[in-house]
């Protein structure tokens, strides 16, 4: 298996560029499939970009752990004595060995089951057998700690972590948009995970599973079986004419309903506890309407998104704020779905078992609505590996250049206000050749497409 | 079956009862089972929501892989997260999602077969009768998806002049990870 680097000089940065052409809208459906490009991508995106690890209610006291991934990279995230959040390679610096094999717990120290090597909770090695009779007093414990994420921190209690030393701040690599998809989880105040993460896995490409948040055209045919059974109304939901994009600097976007400028003024009139009145005439599906704090935290563009937000690369968070998604790679045909259900602290346990059926029943593998979206997904994956059909490529034209993008609230943002479109994957799969061709984060701050404003 | 519960008095309970009593329920119980299970494999969803009671429980929390030290948090606990938390409501639902000719996730439809093993009675008191069962859900669909679900589950079957119903199903599964593109079935 060839590794990133000698890939990479076969996919040189001008392949790479071509692989989608923002100006018609047509992906090449290589990016789907083939296996150098995959590899490069957990070089470029995954090792490189911020990965979401974990919220801080996961791991309340010092030992807690949660395993999660960079990539392909397994990772221990771990509160240490002190209360910081380490993320460590699962991996013993001896001969490679997980050195964590649940997938979430609490311990004491790290010690792997092949030799024991032991090593702290901030992943220090404190010990290896015999390190006087075999090893004779040489073993360098300084050099050997687990390796670690580069950078770890926190944004609202949600933890990030990157394996590039050069990788701007969280805040900054969030920007507006990343930290509107936060804040729409946030902004119902102090959360908390539930206690369960759905876990599947699909047979198809990981970027298909992220595209497909921003595609609100799939909802009512995909989903119509959803609408027949009564479990959603779409028409309560989509608002196919009052669709809102946002478009954030390094790929971020948020895509969907978007609520009228006017009727926003008139939700800003009402008291939080008018606000709740209103939700509460609203379907169980829809939204809760936010509260005031919400402006703070999304600002006055974000506040009016109702759409569904990804953080790049894999981070979904849905438009009620109630669940994220991780999409992880497994191959370039194959992806984990993780589901974290997330609900404010301290609600009445009538409203938390609301939420929580909600979430239960709307994602996830046995979710009504998810149910039907995996097999579209994987039996697109299958037909980019096709001699022909891999030729064809991907046709994202819907609303190519006749809406207009404004500038957002501060600098690296834009958003659109038009109809059902495809300005969202557009801007994925734009950001995705910039992160690909770019040899390091020197090359990507240098090179990246602002959030457009004007005709798009 | 009247004189056989004559055979047990008030007073005593389950583990009282005698070989007897024991093999006619025994029997009872598993024809139950394999009849509902051959209703699902044959896609007759309503025929089988007329064996499912009002206040049915379905439930199937999410195992986690945890240390021997962490077995207490293997699975989330009610009220909590799950794959499957449903009603009698959630569960018509779900039947009349197979039935609207728009869920394509089955269409074409699966091909499954529900097999139920291991079936112990643990408790009857009464209407109600609890057992634990094994059970192995082999799904295929297409020319070459295969999943294959497996696990052990608690029923508790309702006696009612009509028959038994099922009053609640929690499904422990053995996988973690759920190794499927969804679980667009019943269990």
């Amino acid at each position: 298996m060839a590794d990133g680097a000698q890939v990479g000089q076969a996919w040189d940065s001008g392949s790479l560029r071509s692989l989608f052409d923002p100006a018609t809208g047509l992906l090449d459906r290589r990016v789907l499939s083939d296996e150098g490009i995959y590899r490069l991508e957990l070089e470029r995106i995954f090792a490189r970009g911020w990965n979401f690890m974990c919220h801080e209610s996961q791991i309340p006291e010092p030992g807690d752990y949660f395993i999660n991934y960079i990539g392909e990279d397994q990772v221990i995230v771990v509160r240490d004595e002190e209360g910081r959040v380490n993320v460590l390679l699962n991996t013993c610096r001896h001969r490679g060995n997980a050195l964590c094999r649940a997938e979430q717990g609490h311990a004491k120290s790290f010690v792997c089951s092949y030799h024991g090597w032991n090593y702290a909770l901030d992943g220090r090695l404190i010990g290896a057998p015999g390190q006087k009779t075999y090893y004779h007093d040489d073993l360098d414990r300084d050099r050997l700690g687990l390796a670690k994420a580069a950078q770890v921190d926190s944004y609202l209690g949600f933890y990030f972590a990157t394996l590039a030393p050069d990788a701007p701040s969280l805040h900054d690599y969030l920007g507006e948009v990343g930290r509107t998809g936060i804040g729409m989880i946030a902004a119902y105040g102090d959360v908390e995970v539930v206690d369960g993460v759905q876990k599947n896995v699909i047979g198809c490409n990981w970027k298909i599973a992220v595209d497909n948040l921003f595609d609100w055209y799939h909802v009512p045919y995909s989903h119509a079986s959803a609408q027949s059974a009564g479990f959603i109304d779409i028409a309560e939901i989509l608002y196919p004419k009052n669709q809102m994009v946002m478009l954030g600097e390094y790929g971020h976007g948020i895509g969907g309903p978007g609520i009228p400028r006017e009727m926003q003024d008139r939700i800003d009139a009402m008291s939080d506890e008018e606000r709740l009145a209103y939700s509460r005439t609203l379907p169980s599906t829809a939204p809760r309407v936010r509260p005031h704090a919400a402006t703070q935290l999304m600002g006055p563009v974000g506040v009016r998104s109702m759409g569904h937000p990804n953080i790049f690369p894999n981070l979904w968070v849905t438009m009620s704020g109630l669940q994220i998604c991780l999409r992880l790679p497994r191959g370039p045909s194959h992806t984990e779905l993780w589901w974290f259900t997330i609900v404010p602290k301290g609600i009445p346990p009538e409203a938390r078992r609301a939420m929580i059926r909600q979430a239960n029943h709307v994602f996830g593998p046995a979710g009504l609505l998810e149910q039907d979206d995996g097999e579209n997904w994987s039996q697109s994956t299958r037909s980019a590996r096709g001699a022909a059909s891999r030729k064809l490529g991907h046709t994202l034209s819907m609303g190519l250049g006749r809406d207009t993008a404004a500038p957002g609230e501060g600098a690296g943002a834009s958003y659109i206000e038009t109809s059902i479109n495809e300005h969202g994957q557009r801007w994925l799969y734009r950001a995705w050749t910039e992160w690909m061709a770019a040899r390091d984060w020197a090359e990507l701050k240098a090179n990246h497409t602002q959030p457009p404003t004007g005709v798009v | 079956m009247q004189a056989l519960e004559k055979a047990r008095p008030a007073d005593r309970t389950w583990a009282d009862a005698g070989l007897p009593e024991r093999a006619v329920l025994q029997y009872e119980v598993e024809q139950f089972l394999y009849a509902e299970a051959a209703l699902l494999d044959a896609r007759k969803y309503r025929e089988w929501l007329g064996l499912v009671a009002e206040d049915i429980h379905y439930w199937m929390p999410i195992r986690r892989t945890v240390t021997n030290a962490d077995l207490d948090r293997e699975f989330t606990r009610p009220g909590d997260v799950a794959f499957f938390d449903d009603d009698r409501e959630l569960l018509e639902m779900r039947v009349k999602k197979l039935e609207a000719g728009s869920a394509w996730s089955e269409d074409p439809p699966s091909r499954s077969r529900h097999l139920v093993t291991n079936v112990r009675i643990l408790d009857a008191e009464g209407e109600l009768i609890t057992l634990e069962a094994c059970f192995h859900l082999y799904r295929t669909r297409l020319n070459s998806e295969v999943d294959s679900w497996v696990g052990r589950r608690v029923d508790t079957l309702r006696r009612t002049g009509a028959g038994f119903l099922l009053a609640k199903r929690h499904l422990f599964l053995d996988q973690t990870l759920i190794l499927s593109t969804n679980m667009s079935t019943i269990f």
